[in-house]
């Protein structure tokens, strides 16, 4: 059963065409890394299916739903929550309210203030440093906190699947472990999908998981990321030797 | 003393019409970066809202005549209904255009609203007399007040405390916040953009309400032009006031209210009807050297 | 900037804009010369005038890129001048007595005057623009119309050299639509000059492309100022010739209503061009005119049918507003009239900016 689904997704600025022709499914509860160099359109594609920017072709399904062209909050209403590129904080919301933002959307259902309250709680649990400092202004915070911040903010949001977009960017080694270790943990506790976008294949061997790797625009393989991390087939295509 | 308490009065009144104003312009651009210059006619809307349509001298006062409960919230409504219309029939079309289209279009339409003005009650300036039990005096510490300039001041500090509870401890103040300061995280995180930017309009209009009552009954006359002079002020405000920040708006109005007041005291008598033109000056001075405002510490830059 | 053709060339290839819309003018001139009636001439002389006002306004806003509600200001400056050179001595000790006795005593022919007027407006550009060109964006469109309220101010309350807000009567009416005809002409050649100019082209890049334009060492508060003293000056030469052609001047003739005529003629014919900037007068000129026949009444067999005072201006409002929606970059979308079919929108001209476009990476 997919969760995700897309079918020949192409994204285009004017006249540059970043996404051309990408179909992939993702299942339930899998972990999905899209990695390739800078300017494969990694980020284009998360923006297009998280509805940021509309796809200029294809089709995009989540959870039995066409979301295709549909805006970002009924996309993220239907459970699928997107952490961007660059932690995008509210820098001066306090801590607590960044993460209370996403909590709007259950808003009126019965018993949501209680869920809200279970959800904050989940969180502080996950990520104790963002507890003690619940009033600070976010923008304040230090880049991995923020990066802690901006997933805690998406899990609120209850979402079934997570897309992530450079998680490592801009953190020091050890601060990106720790960041990966509650990934990975939060999937096995929450059943959570995740699709992750990194740009070198390393993170997602060592994460195991899923992997493609995308370039110019589309995707040049697809399969086990321990496997493919090994292979010839992975070094000649991201370096843009051999087939092409 | 009585002398000293009057000017400080005179500010803080003066003060907090333009505080007002920048509120509901600064309200706008934060959600959308619309500098909305159709904001001094719904103001202007809003008094003649309160008269029958009649291109006589002699204004028909129609709503006008309910009493101050009714008339209030009556007035606040057409304010917010009117803005929230502007919203979904013409700037709903523009979300997507560059800031210097929107404040275009809605220049345009603010000059819509004035013919419409002019159309049903015609160009010359009628006297109302509008909650007419307001203009007693009154005396405190001294100083000798219309009454309805303290009322001023207490609308105006009720309505801002009430807007920062608002902001800060509901719902929907959350997401405003959250909107204003990133539009598109906040819609991914599932706020809804169209709520969130009909609630900024409507809070916008309600505030251009406010101002219509307390003009029209300070002045006692409905002039389709009367709305344009705070409006002005109130964007210099939002300027000096770090575009977007809601603070910022409110504390640079009631300091523009105090350069007025204060030149209107100090000035020489000729000099005295070029206020506005001194107040203009400084104000242009100031923006050369902070051109992000006075008090844009919070990082609500323009985005251009 | 590696190869930059030279000025004599771009002229050469360019020449061709302000030669076709100086024609177009001209045969607006002829027909009303040929035709004999007060009324049409009148018009004809007012859409000459609008050519002015909207042409001073396309020289800044076109090659800046920076909205300005504040130019009126300088046709205001300009049509003082008029007032204050033309009116015969009497007449002007008994309405402005505080003039100085050189001004009081000086009475110059009308075309003098005007040239006085875009002098006296370029100087107060000057002043003004030293300080505004500093500020971009927003902040700087909000600050063009605190200059306009300041001088609207100043000439409102300045009893002694203004008469304030009472009517100065008295200045000589020039009827005939020739001098209109050539200082809309002039305008319109001014214009094209700056556009093709080293500083109308490093400006324009910089409109463009601000931020390769500041690294390419493009002072842009500098040839921001340049346009904008230009511009002043031609809204300072309508202003005076304003002021001639019906008579009088009050400081809320030059005031918001102006304002809002002339951005809209701008915006709907295309703020990035000077045929626009032309074409827009002509189009909206027709509308308003036809609407005010229709206010002032039109009698239709039996019954006749008139118009309530207003509707001109809700009309031109609306059609400004939907051209925004529809076609934001005006008729003419940033392309010039250059005798070939039509062009549109040339490769990097700039289209609408799209402000939820993604800021960040786009890979």
């Amino acid at each position: 059963m997919s969760l995700l689904s897309l079918s020949n997704i192409s994204v285009r600025y004017g006249r540059l065409t970043a996404v051309r022709g990408v179909t992939f499914t993702l299942a339930e509860g899998e972990m999905l890394f899209i990695t390739g160099p800078n300017g494969a359109g990694k980020s284009s594609l998360l923006r297009a299916i998280a509805g940021v920017t509309p796809p200029a072709g294809g089709r995009v399904d989540f959870a039995d739903h066409d979301i295709t062209g549909q805006a970002p909050e009924d996309i993220a209403r239907l459970g699928l929550s997107m952490v961007p590129e660059g932690r995008d904080v509210f820098g001066s919301l306090t801590i607590e309210e960044n993460l209370m933002v996403g909590t709007g959307m259950h808003a009126g259902s019965r018993g949501w203030r209680a869920r809200a309250a279970s959800e904050l709680e989940a969180v502080y649990a996950t990520f104790p440093i963002l507890k003690d400092r619940r009033h600070a202004q976010a923008g304040l915070l230090s880049g991995g906190q923020q990066q802690m911040l901006v997933i805690g903010r998406a899990l609120m949001t209850t979402p079934r699947l997570v897309a992530i977009d450079e998680p490592s960017l801009g953190l020091a080694p050890n601060i990106t472990d720790q960041v990966y270790e509650r990934l990975i943990a939060l999937r096995a506790e929450r059943k959570l999908t995740l699709l992750i976008v990194e740009q070198s294949s390393t993170r997602a061997m060592m994460a195991g998981g899923r992997m493609m790797l995308m370039r110019g625009g589309e995707i040049v393989l697809d399969g086990d990321a321990r496997a493919l991390g090994q292979s010839e087939a992975m070094q000649a295509a991201y370096f843009g030797y051999g087939d092409h | 003393m009585g002398g000293l308490m009057q000017v400080v009065f005179d500010a803080l009144s003066l003060g907090s019409l333009y505080a007002l104003g920048a509120l509901g312009i600064a309200l706008i651009f934060g959600v959308m970066r619309l500098v909305n210059f159709a904001h001094g006619d719904v103001i202007a809307f809003c008094v003649f809202a309160l008269l029958w349509p009649s291109v006589d001298a002699v204004a028909i006062i129609f709503a006008g005549n309910l009493p101050w409960y009714l008339l209030i919230p009556f007035a606040l409504a057409v304010g917010a209904g009117l803005s929230v219309l502007s919203e979904v029939v013409v700037f709903r079309r523009f979300r997507r255009a560059n800031p210097a289209t929107m404040m275009i279009a809605s220049f345009a339409l603010g000059f819509v609203i004035r013919y419409f003005l002019l159309m049903l009650f015609s160009s010359r300036p009628k006297s109302i007399s509008l909650l007419p039990e307001l203009s007693q005096p009154v005396e405190i510490l001294g100083a000798r007040l219309p009454l309805l300039q303290l009322i001023t001041i207490l609308v105006t500090i009720t309505v801002l405390i009430g807007l920062t509870a608002f902001l800060r401890r509901t719902r929907f103040g959350l997401e405003m916040r959250a909107a204003a300061e990133n539009f598109t995280m906040a819609r991914m995180l599932g706020v809804r953009a169209n709520r969130v930017i009909m609630g900024a309009f409507a809070l916008s209009g309600a505030l251009a309400a406010a101002i219509a009552l307390i003009l029209g009954s300070q002045t006692g006359t409905a002039n389709i032009m009367m709305g344009a002079s705070v409006m002005l002020m109130a964007f210099i405000a939002t300027v000096i006031g770090g575009m977007g920040s809601l603070a910022g708006a409110v504390i640079a109005g009631f300091a523009l209210g105090a350069i007025a007041t204060v030149m209107q005291v100090i000035l020489p008598p000729d000099a005295r009807a070029f206020r506005d033109a001194f107040v203009y000056g400084a104000v242009i001075l100031v923006l050369i050297f902070r051109p992000q405002g006075l008090l844009s510490a919070r990082g609500t830059k323009e985005r251009v | 900037m590696a190869r930059r053709p030279s000025t004599a060339s771009v002229a050469r290839r360019t020449i061709v804009t302000p030669v076709l819309l100086s024609v177009l003018l001209v045969i607006f001139a002829l027909a009303a010369w040929a035709a004999g009636s007060r009324p049409f001439n009148q018009t004809v002389i007012d859409i000459f005038l609008q050519v002015i006002f909207v042409v001073g306004l396309y020289t800044f806003i076109g090659n800046s890129g920076v909205i300005s509600f504040g130019h009126v200001a300088f046709a205001c400056l300009g049509g003082y001048v008029a007032a204050w050179t033309t009116i015969k001595p009497m007449m002007k000790s008994s309405a402005m007595p505080g003039l100085p006795d050189w001004l009081m005593q000086m009475e110059i022919p009308f075309w003098a005057a005007a040239i006085a007027g875009a002098g006296f407006a370029a100087f107060w550009a000057l002043v003004f623009g030293a300080v505004l060109m500093r500020l971009s964006g927003i902040a700087a469109s909000i600050a063009t119309f605190a200059m306009l309220a300041m001088v609207n101010s100043i000439y409102s309350n300045w009893d002694s050299v203004t008469a304030a807000t009472s009517s100065v009567v008295g200045i000589p009416i020039v009827r005939t639509v020739w001098p209109y005809l050539v200082a809309a002409v002039l305008s319109v050649f001014a214009a094209w000059a700056f556009s093709i100019s080293r500083h109308g082209l490093a400006l324009r890049a910089a409109r463009d492309e601000p931020t390769a334009a500041a690294a390419s060492g493009v002072d842009i508060p500098r040839v921001r100022l340049v346009a904008f003293v230009l511009s002043g000056a031609i809204m300072g030469a309508g202003g005076a010739l304003y002021a001639h052609s019906i008579g009088l001047v009050t400081p809320d003739t030059f005031y918001l209503g102006l304002t809002f005529t002339t951005l809209s003629m701008l915006v709907v014919g295309g703020m990035g061009s000077l045929s626009g900037a032309v074409i827009g007068v002509l189009i909206l000129s027709s509308l308003i005119q036809i609407l005010r026949w229709l206010e002032a009444g039109v009698a239709i067999g039996e019954s006749s049918f008139a118009l309530p005072g207003g509707v001109q201006e809700i009309a031109l409002g609306v059609v400004m507003i939907l051209i925004l929606m529809f076609r934001p970059a005006g008729i003419m979308g940033n392309s010039e009239w250059t005798g070939r079919l039509p062009r549109f929108a040339k490769p990097g001209a700039p289209g609408p900016d799209n402000r939820s476009q993604p800021t960040g990476d786009q890979t």
